[in-house]
């Protein structure tokens, strides 16, 4: 009996690192409404020791910005949620992607 | 300085995650503040004139890029300088004076190239006047958007290219302003944006569409309409085989009275499940047009529906479990397709250009169409959906309409046009299937073309035959807006010379 409660938490907690493993791949995005974009530009921003420390492969900033941003996006890719499995957490790498906005200008005379 | 570099060399990707430049060089042509739009104009022909100088010195070749929009790889290219364009991107009202006599001013607009429809429909709203047709989505530029032949949906209406009036096109030879032979613009409002009046028919309907080969286009002078509203209506109905011989004969009307108001559509749209198309219940969509009225109530984009192109969702799904395709494909359908407002509902209405969306991609997209005579509808579209969903494509299908459209290489090329587009998550097998119904209309003998901005897989012998005389008529009017066949090559891809236009 104690065994298959135990083989039953097993399953249990497969299924909940599996099911980690999907959610850690949703796609969080935000917009401002009528979006004007840009290029997306993305960076990996990667948590270590389970979030008290963070470090990004490119400073934080983008090239074409003075208008803001049109939307942001954060997701890990498989690939990440793989790396902060197998680290038990102590790496989280996290991709954030944006849009810079391509700004409204008035209307002009010919 | 209005041209500036991105970065140094690397890879870019299409809007879409389509297609990927390697090892390009990224520019980008960005307005000035100059007071006038013809004085902005002059200083960007200029810059870029010294940018294709410096690029040809270099070696490279150059590729003008919008909102790299088109899912086709028609805007790809490696090793190349990229410029872009997105933010040159303002709109100048057009006064009586710069105008030849007899043309009506009030109805043009100038554009930079890197407008997007969205901000043109905007910028013509806060002047009374409307686009009168456009595509399904508004993130293109209104130059690219014209350069691939963005089909437009209106039943009596073209395609977007068909609002161009006048275009400015820069060459390493110089800054030529390409109109009809009667003219629009004035000589000294010609003059002024250092350009050279080139007034020929022939040039101009090349130009209209040029497919990204004749050169850089900075800037369009763009024909409205006074501003209208609109009316959607959209449900999910199962339609009878007999009303798509109505469609084929442009009884729009009476497939209105049957599925929707007994009015006149202005725009009508049909969008299958290519497995039982006639079994289960297809998504269709009306607009009908209204006088403007400043105190109708108005709706949100998503209350009018916004963003009709087909469903972009379930992509892995659809390929992983071939054998529930028809139903995953009804069940997205029903869930991803804007609720109402259908007849019984309170009506909403809005604009031409709040009907719109820039839709951001889900998924891996599949984006594929053939346009063919309204009149074959009724013979083929089943035979279409039947050979589609045999070969496992996992794509809803959509109908929409149009008249013939403006420009040599426009693909709506018939009096009356079907266009049938097969949208929707990427796989293999979708494209596939879609290669499967080329073969079909081909042994069928049925006369169709192919989108320039969607994934048709065409070649150079291929255009040849859709285009016939319009497309040597093409090749001849691009030899004469640029004679130098070494400043052709620079506006050279793999994709542009594999499709015949820039060799």
């Amino acid at each position: 009996m104690m065994m298959w409660m135990g083989w039953g938490l097993c399953a249990l907690l497969l299924f909940a690192l599996y099911g980690q493993y999907l959610t850690g791949q949703a796609d969080i995005f935000v917009s401002i409404a009528n979006p004007r974009p840009l290029d997306e530009e993305r960076m990996v921003v990667t948590l270590k020791g389970w979030g008290f420390a963070s470090a990004a492969r490119l400073p934080f900033v983008t090239p074409e910005a003075d208008h803001g941003l049109c939307d942001l996006r954060v997701f890990a890719t498989r690939r990440q949620m793989l790396v902060a499995i197998a680290t038990l957490g102590y790496l989280r790498p996290v991709t954030v992607a944006w849009r810079a906005h391509a700004g409204v200008q008035p209307l002009g005379v010919a | 300085m209005p041209i500036v570099q991105l970065g140094r060399e690397g890879r870019w990707t299409n809007y879409h995650g389509t297609g990927t430049c390697e090892a390009a060089t990224r520019f980008a042509l960005r307005s000035g503040d100059a007071e006038r739009g013809r004085d902005e104009l002059a200083a960007a022909a200029r810059e870029v004139r010294e940018w294709l100088a410096a690029a040809q010195a270099a070696g490279r070749h150059v590729r003008p890029l919008g909102a790299g929009w088109s899912p086709s790889n028609i805007n790809i290219a490696s090793h190349c300088w990229l410029l872009h364009t997105r933010r040159f991107n303002r709109c100048f009202r057009i006064a009586g004076d710069d105008v030849r006599p007899g043309v009506d001013a009030a109805s043009l607009m100038l554009v930079e190239a890197g407008a997007l429809v969205d901000e043109v429909s905007d910028k013509l709203e806060a002047q009374g006047r409307s686009l009168w047709t456009s595509g399904a989505g508004n993130g293109q530029t209104f130059a690219g958007a014209a350069a691939t032949g963005t089909h437009g949906s209106m039943v009596a209406h073209g395609g977007i290219q068909d609002h161009i009036r006048a275009i400015q096109i820069v060459t390493p030879a110089g800054a030529q302003w390409v109109e009809p032979t009667a003219g629009v613009m004035s000589d000294e409002f010609i003059a002024a944006t250092g350009s050279q009046a080139v007034r020929d028919d022939a040039l101009f309907a090349a130009a209209q569409l040029p497919v990204g080969a004749l050169g850089v286009v900075t800037a369009l002078v763009v024909s409205s309409v006074p501003r209208f509203l609109v009316r959607p209506i959209q449900n999910l109905r199962r339609v009878d085989r007999r009303a798509l011989n109505w469609l084929s004969a442009g009884e729009f009307r009476r497939f209105s009275a049957a599925y929707a108001l007994d009015r006149d559509p202005d725009f009508v749209q049909m969008i299958v499940n290519p497995y039982k198309p006639f079994k289960r219940p297809a998504m269709l969509r009306f607009l009908y047009r209204e006088p403007w009225r400043d105190d109708c109530p108005r709706a949100t984009p998503g209350e009018l529906g916004a963003g009709y192109d087909a469903l972009s969702l379930l992509g892995r799904l659809l390929d992983d479990y071939p054998w529930a395709r028809g139903w995953l494909l009804q069940f997205a359908m029903k869930l991803g397709y804007a609720g109402g407002p259908d007849v019984q509902d309170p009506p909403v209405y809005g604009s031409w250009g709040e009907g719109l969306d820039t839709h951001r991609p889900l998924a891996d997209l599949f984006n594929a169409s053939v346009t063919i005579d309204r009149a074959d509808l009724a013979y083929v579209f089943e035979q279409i959906c039947g050979v589609y969903a045999r070969h496992g494509g996992s794509t809803v299908v959509t109908l929409r309409f149009m008249e013939r459209a403006q420009g040599l290489l426009a693909p709506a090329r018939f009096a009356h046009n079907a266009v049938i587009d097969f949208d929707g998550p990427r796989s293999q097998r979708t494209a596939d299937a879609y290669a499967r119904v080329v073969e079909r209309l081909d042994a069928e003998g049925i006369a169709f073309t192919r989108h320039w901005a969607k994934s048709c897989n065409l070649d150079a012998a291929r255009v040849e035959i859709d285009y016939g005389e319009d497309f040597r008529r093409w090749c001849a009017a691009r030899d004469r807006l640029i004679p130098d066949p070494a400043h052709r090559r620079l506006f050279a891809s793999d994709v542009l010379d594999g499709l015949g236009l820039t060799c």
